[in-house]
């Protein structure tokens, strides 16, 4: 099944939404026939988005729990959760500062558990469900200066394994995607703070060359469609055979 | 804010740079001991330090330590 058919207005929020993943996730989406409803921090790439993919738009601070709270209050039943949000600190450790650490835990491993857990509370999520977390490759790669970026990713990984026993028995499905090196904002970000050559030799490691933000939208409607029914506590890698 | 503790923070952030070995005009992308990870330190460090984000563009092209101050201090 493919097309406007693969989700047929089934309502899936997609969190992270103005982010690059998040909207390439987003557009694939609507293209398949999902319900959307998108959130994000920035409000005009918000109106933006849902301007091209209609459904509707939440802007929250993810900063605590009270934004989940409020993604939780203002959604009706899903079929589908998207977590896209994130930041990546690339910092060695020695020069790590408190506030990056706490933030990058917060935002990257806290608020997708805390959002799950308020969605759960208030029976937002309906029986078969599909949870998608974004992950990373750092999670179990280690890479100079992607300590907190790792931690975080490495703790979404073993919530999401927890998660998936937990909801279970009620069909309900939790997966992560660890991208591998996508050319997106973050990754400019991230580029700029690394030097060419170790750039040009992180590169070289991708044995299909650097993705795109539509690769990791196919493998998210891949894990959110019922053809990936049967998968459970996985974390995908989508990373042009920089794993092999 | 000096540039004698900025190069004294730079010898501290960057290993197997001896203590006091540093001088203004020393060209620190020619340093043996100058590779990917001190690259990525020495931005992490004048941020934490000095709460400057300077791009890699900067110590790409910067010649001295004391251009490189000059940059951190502008």
């Amino acid at each position: 099944m493919g097309g406007a058919d693969k989700f047929n207005n089934q309502q899936i929020l997609v969190v992270g939404a103005t982010g690059a993943l998040g909207g390439a996730i987003a557009r694939q989406l609507k293209v398949e026939g999902a319900d959307l409803i998108v959130s994000g921090r920035e409000q005009g790439k918000l109106a933006a988005l849902t301007a091209e993919c209609g459904g509707s738009s939440l802007s929250v601070d993810l900063s605590d729990s009270a934004g989940c709270v409020q993604l939780a209050d203002a959604v009706g039943e899903l079929d589908g959760v998207v977590y896209a949000a994130g930041v990546a600190p690339v910092v060695p450790v020695r020069y790590l500062k408190d506030a990056d650490i706490e933030a990058c835990l917060n935002l990257n491993t806290t608020m997708p558990l805390l959002l799950i857990r308020e969605l759960l509370k208030k029976k937002r999520l309906k029986t078969g469900a599909s949870i998608v977390w974004m992950s990373s490759l750092a999670s179990v790669r280690g890479t100079a200066g992607y300590a907190a970026y790792a931690a975080s990713k490495a703790g979404l990984e073993a919530s999401a394994r927890c998660l998936a026993l937990e909801l279970a028995p009620k069909r309900m499905r939790v997966n992560c995607i660890a991208p591998g090196m996508i050319e997106t904002d973050m990754a400019e970000a991230t580029a700029e703070r690394i030097s060419d050559e170790a750039l040009a030799a992180h590169l070289k490691a991708y044995p299909l060359g650097a993705g795109q933000p539509a690769d990791v939208a196919a493998a998210t409607s891949f894990l959110l469609s019922q053809e990936s029914r049967w998968v459970t506590g996985i974390t995908l890698p989508v990373d042009g055979g920089f794993s092999i | 804010m000096s540039l004698a503790k900025f190069i004294e923070n730079f010898e501290e952030a960057v290993e197997d740079i001896e203590p006091g070995s540093l001088t203004a005009t020393t060209k620190y992308r020619e340093l043996e001991a100058w590779d990917s990870l001190a690259f990525l330190t020495v931005i992490a460090m004048i941020d934490a330090e000095y709460d400057v984000r300077i791009k890699g563009d900067v110590l790409k092209n910067c010649e001295t330590l004391e251009a490189l101050y000059a940059q951190v201090s502008a």
